[in-house]
């Protein structure tokens, strides 16, 4: 397993703390245009992904892995389908739970 | 009486005997016991036999015999069976690890000196202490002095089995009938009675024969009694009835005086209530529970025959509901169906508020309690939680639609996977826990690997196609069936198997039978024998056994004991099988780590 750029947990709010760093997040797809994909992070805000644009066919959820680049937006680098049946509520406390109490288990 | 005198040079001989083999006779030796001391769990103490002392020991079974009182310190016991070794360390000392001895006589006054003069004890096998026997003493004084002398009374949470002259002053809060019994020993009559000071603690109180008869009289229900001279001793946890470590006996000697004239403040009954919503945890469980809640519904009585002696027995149904907005149906038998039962049916209408005392919780319907001999109902309290449920349903309750308890929650029988996620432990809190379904079998539910499947085991039986029992192979061809009585050509394999089952705390064995194992394999019982005796390179059977290992299930499981060569061995056995929800189990991870969060 490569562990030589480690990406931190985000949502829509924690994406300003990683500005220059790679991040992780799940997105569920509410738009697309040329370049760029519009997606809604597991706490209801919204993200705008720049770059690559993930090859079909897609599922509800994706995780994209990138460099976030503003506090609401991912200059993606790696895009994953997470099915249909993800529970956003999970990853969202998740995300809470990697950069708040647990943060020294992870990054 | 027996001999109590020590066995002159039985330390000798049992040093000079020690090649003995097991076949031969031991010669019969009796010892004094002196420095009897406790060491972890065990006794060890010097044997003396009035001219030398040797070190000894004895098993951590005989502990209990020296707690009651039966080995004391300066008795004697005669040695059964006993082994010499050495001393670990001083290698010319030995020391005699005793196997099997009994005791003989209860404490002499002293030790035994090399004089040779034995002192008689003054009586037999009475758990007595040096302050006892000093109060004996006493007691030939005049009744006067005597009553000033014992008369302070003691509160009973005070009382142990080594504190001699105590005095307690308690009401009888139950009274048990008087019972005959036949065993061993020969025959007998015993009887029990709950008594609770005026600080509210209680403990039982059992008189045997001679004492039964005298104080069965004299005890009545609700009064009041000095008793003194009672001895006591710990609790048989099997039988425990109070909130005591523990119990007491009183035997003739024993003095139970009814304190007329004075009156004693009677604690009131102490509930401990369980809101309708939380039974679910109860279930099947030994522990007995209060409810308070508001009478929704009354039941006729009803006549249900008893299963162990075909007696009829008058039963009658109520509906409580509380604050929780559940409803719980709860059996009264007996006298309380005939006797508050009624009075309940002729004040349905009102929706009085009742508090029951002492529930045994069971799984039918989901959730159902029921009422025992102890049990004790009062209707409409005179407290605080009575009056806030009658205000509650006044306002709300009686118009909100309330949900049963029960119906949340499957009955063991029932698979569904809603009860994968109620009771859920981790496989260590079952393993570490031997004594789990000691009475009746304990249901949870439990989320786990399947780690290994012994490929050489009996893994399926010959069944029935009709009837799923177990059938015996004919004569000729064919399978006969004991129950359907009827032969059939062919058989159906039914899986009964053994699997190892882990988790991150630890693993287990469970049990499962025909339909769960078919959900963990992924095939039938014929299918995977099919597989089994298939030739070809690829062993399709091994095959399938390792696609199931590390497997991950919800299962629902029941825990019991079972004996196997006299050896008690828990047992689980899958009731239930089902996939896991990752959705549905990381929201229970999330809820267990807030609950074990440090920080605020």
């Amino acid at each position: 397993m490569d562990t030589s750029s480690p990406s931190a947990f985000v949502n829509g709010a924690l994406l300003r703390r990683y500005i220059g760093q790679k991040v992780r997040t799940v997105i569920q797809v509410i738009g697309s245009d040329t370049g760029s994909v519009v997606g809604k992070s597991t706490d209801d805000l919204q993200i705008v992904v720049r770059g690559p644009s993930p090859t079909p066919p897609l599922t509800t959820y994706l995780e994209v892995i990138g460099i976030a680049e503003s506090d609401n937006s991912i200059r993606a680098e790696t895009w994953t389908n997470f099915g249909n049946t993800f529970d956003p509520q999970n990853y969202n406390e998740l995300c809470k739970l990697a950069n708040g109490e647990f943060k020294h288990l992870f990054i | 009486m027996e001999n109590s005198a020590v066995t002159q040079d039985g330390i000798a001989t049992v040093l000079s005997n020690q090649s003995l083999d097991s076949s031969s006779v031991r010669p019969q030796i009796v010892v004094q016991v002196v420095d009897l001391k406790a060491v972890g769990n065990r006794y060890t103490f010097s044997a003396n036999d009035g001219k030398t002392k040797m070190k000894a020991m004895l098993p951590a079974t005989l502990t209990s015999d020296i707690v009651s009182g039966k080995i004391q310190n300066l008795g004697l016991i005669r040695l059964l069976d006993y082994t010499i070794n050495d001393i670990p360390g001083k290698s010319e000392e030995k020391y005699m690890l005793i196997t099997k001895c009994e005791a003989v006589a209860s404490a002499l006054d002293s030790e035994i000196k090399s004089t040779g003069i034995v002192l008689k004890p003054k009586q037999e096998f009475v758990a007595r202490s040096a302050s006892q026997i000093i109060n004996e003493q006493r007691g030939n004084a005049a009744p006067a002095a005597r009553m000033a002398m014992t008369r302070r009374v003691h509160p009973l949470v005070s009382l142990n089995p080594y504190q001699g002259s105590w005095t307690i002053k308690v009401r009888v809060t139950n009274k048990g009938v008087m019972r005959t019994y036949n065993n061993a020993r020969g025959e007998g009559c015993v009887f029990n009675v709950e008594l609770t000071d005026e600080e509210g603690t209680q403990i039982q109180a059992t008189m045997f024969n001679a004492a039964a008869k005298k104080f069965y009289d004299r005890f009545e229900m609700g009064k009041v009694y000095y008793i003194s001279r009672g001895s006591l001793k710990l609790a048989n946890k099997q039988f425990k009835t109070v909130q005591n470590d523990y119990e007491m006996t009183l035997n003739e000697n024993s003095e139970v005086e009814e304190a007329s004239n004075e009156e004693m403040f009677t604690p009131e009954i102490k509930f401990n209530f369980v809101p309708i919503d939380e039974l679910g945890t109860y279930v099947n469980q030994k522990d007995l529970i209060d409810v308070i809640g508001v009478v929704q519904s009354v039941s006729p009585t009803m006549s249900i025959r008893r299963r162990n002696d075909n007696e009829m027995i008058p039963k009658r149904d109520i509906t409580l509901a509380d604050e929780t907005k559940k409803t719980v149906v709860v059996s009264l038998w007996n006298d309380l169906a005939t006797g508050i039962g009624q009075e309940l049916l002729d004040m349905a209408d009102d929706h009085p508020v009742i508090a029951i005392k002492s529930l045994k919780v069971g799984d039918f319907q989901g959730v159902s309690l029921s009422t025992i001999s102890r049990s004790n109902v009062v209707i409409n309290p005179d407290s605080p939680e009575a009056t806030k449920l009658k205000s509650w349903y006044d306002s709300e309750g009686k118009e909100t639609s309330m949900s049963a308890i029960g119906s949340g929650m499957s009955s063991p029988a029932n698979n569904g996977s809603r009860s994968m996620y109620s009771d859920r432990v981790s496989l260590s809190h079952i393993i570490s826990n031997p004594s789990l379904g000691e009475e009746k079998p304990v249901f949870f539910s439990t989320r786990a690997y399947i780690s290994f499947i012994k490929p050489d085991q009996t893994m399926w039986y010959r069944a029935c196609k009709t009837c799923n029992k177990k059938v015996t192979e004919a004569m000729d061809s064919g399978y006969w069936c004991e129950g359907c009585q009827k032969k059939d050509q062919e058989c159906s394999l039914r899986y009964i198997m053994a699997v190892k089952v882990s988790d991150s705390t630890g693993e287990a064995w469970f049990s499962a039978f025909n339909d769960e194992a078919e959900k963990i394999i992924g095939c039938t019982a014929d299918e995977l024998d099919k597989l089994k005796s298939e030739e070809g390179e690829v062993n399709e059977f091994q095959t399938k056994l390792k696609e199931t290992t590390w497997s991950s299930h919800l299962f629902r499981i029941s825990v019991s004991q079972q004996e196997y060569n006299s050896e008690k061995r828990q047992r689980i056995t899958v009731r239930g099988v089902c996939p896991i929800d990752f959705a549905a189990e990381t929201r229970l991870l999330l809820q267990d780590i807030s609950k074990n969060k440090t920080s605020p």
